[in-house]
């Protein structure tokens, strides 16, 4: 990566992470935003814009074929780094320093506590989403009980992914400036990596590499 | 306009399938393929489909007497009074409640998602794949809407069905109920229906094919649509507004710039 090194700059991410990343975020908003249309009947401007509920009913279902298959491919990106360690025990007692003012939070490794923790509300409630999804996708193949469940445990995912997206997008725009670009062109500034990721950095260049 | 109520008297039923064959002519639904079921050798087609909305299920049962019954029940859609199926439905217009008390299907908007077929209790919209729709019984609404009783309840010969205004009908249930020591189904006074069956005495109601003993809109279709449903909206507004909170409080979460020889 030499030829894309930038000045006081590190390369977080790689090309193929930006892209599983930009895939899952698409299609679960999309996924969210059509399945909104289909659960509020008053949003009468969600069908209005995509062609009617039949056509929302197919493009809701596509786009949670392309969520599962970026989903299993983030978690193969990503599951390396989302192991939690010792030190995230002291990022959650002082909420990452978000919330009052924290003395001596250990350096995180490429994420940390609260990274982790959405990654794993994404994996495990997506696990849930996708799981009912394919029951609702024909629920006349299962038990009336289990496929009952689906609805209703699809709906309980929708609330705590949805709420999540919510909080990762203000931490990953407005609440931390210089954090966007990551997921655009993959580099950070030093002073950035070293605030947020100082042992991910200290390892990646204790190894003399430039690739994680 | 007035509510109307269907009442079915099931020890009147002889098994002929009048009605059967009036619903399938009033409504145009073509014939289907069918086949043997041995002990239940009345019940033909074995089973409702996208294109019979209404069945003859015949049983043989246990009486509380001892004796072998026959039991013949003209099964249909019940038309809840507020129906877990337009609950659970995505697509407005597709399942509707009137207020003569039909609940309606309109394949114009069906997307056959098939949600309704988990969220009735009483199992009775059925779905054609090659149609991407269900169907079920609509209580012959546009026959009901001109002063017509269901094709249905026309059709029989025995007085098993009867159609009519909602208090009429409840209390010819009750007077029926009441003479032959038959239940009332369904029997759940905050789940109300448009149908009403009055049971042959003696016959437990469990031992019946597509029977709800305990018949209300399922629990789920409540968690799904009264808490999940607006706790969705609730949930991402109270973290934006939290995260929006934060910023004009805290601020963004800035870096320091590194210093001159910095630690």
């Amino acid at each position: 990566m030499s030829s894309n090194m930038r000045e006081g700059m590190v390369y977080v991410t790689t090309a193929d992470e930006r892209i599983v990343h930009w895939l899952l975020a698409g299609s679960c908003l999309f996924a969210l935003f059509t399945g909104l249309g289909l659960m509020f009947h008053s949003f009468t401007f969600i069908p209005a814009m995509l062609g009617g509920h039949y056509a929302m009913k197919w493009m809701h279902i596509f786009s949670g074929v392309v969520f599962s298959f970026s989903l299993l491919a983030a978690s193969i990106f990503w599951w390396k780094h989302v192991k939690f360690v010792p030190d995230d025990v002291k990022w959650v007692q002082q909420a990452g320093g978000y919330l009052w003012e924290a003395h001596n939070l250990p350096p995180a490794g490429m994420y940390n506590a609260g990274q982790k923790m959405f990654f794993w509300a994404v994996f495990i409630f997506g696990i849930l989403i996708i799981a009912t999804g394919i029951v609702m996708f024909d629920p006349t193949l299962f038990p009336v009980v289990v496929s009952r469940f689906a609805y209703m445990l699809h709906a309980l995912a929708v609330v705590v992914i949805a709420s999540f997206f919510v909080i990762h997008l203000y931490l990953g725009t407005f609440g931390n400036p210089g954090t966007v670009q990551i997921m655009f062109h993959g580099y950070a500034t030093r002073e950035y990596c070293e605030a947020h990721k100082g042992k991910w950095l200290a390892e990646k260049e204790g190894k003399g590499g430039e690739e994680a | 306009m007035a509510e109307f109520v269907k009442l079915i008297d099931v020890s009147k039923c002889t098994g002929c399938r009048g009605c059967q064959v009036a619903c399938k002519n009033w409504n145009e639904l073509p014939a289907e393929k069918t086949s043997f079921l041995g002990s239940r050798s009345l019940q033909n087609p074995p089973e409702l489909s996208y294109n019979t909305w209404t069945l003859i299920r015949f049983d043989e049962v246990n009486s509380e007497d001892g004796k072998l019954k026959w039991v013949m029940r003209h099964d249909a859609c019940l038309h809840c009074e507020t129906p877990a199926c337009a609950k659970a439905c995505p697509s407005p217009g597709a399942l509707v409640k009137t207020a003569e008390g039909a609940v309606v299907h309109d394949p114009k908007y069906c997307i056959g998602c098939k949600a309704c077929i988990s969220a009735c209790p009483f199992n009775i919209p059925r779905n054609s794949a090659a149609e991407e729709k269900m169907a079920k019984c609509s209580l012959c609404y546009d026959r009901i809407t001109n002063g017509k009783k269901p094709a249905c309840v026309t059709a029989c010969p025995t007085g098993c069905l009867d159609f009519g205004y909602k208090d009429d009908m409840i209390a010819k249930a009750h007077k029926k109920a009441e003479a032959s020591k038959g239940a009332i189904y369904p029997d759940n006074h905050s789940y109300g229906t448009n149908v009403l069956y009055v049971m042959p005495a003696g016959v437990k109601l469990t031992d019946l094919q597509n029977v709800n003993p305990k018949p209300g809109m399922p629990t789920t279709i409540l968690w799904w649509k009264n808490l999940f449903k607006p706790f969705t909206l609730i949930g991402m507004g109270a973290v934006a507004g939290f995260a929006a909170l934060h910023y004009f409080i805290k601020g963004p979460h800035l870096v320091e710039k590194k210093k001159e020889g910095g630690e």
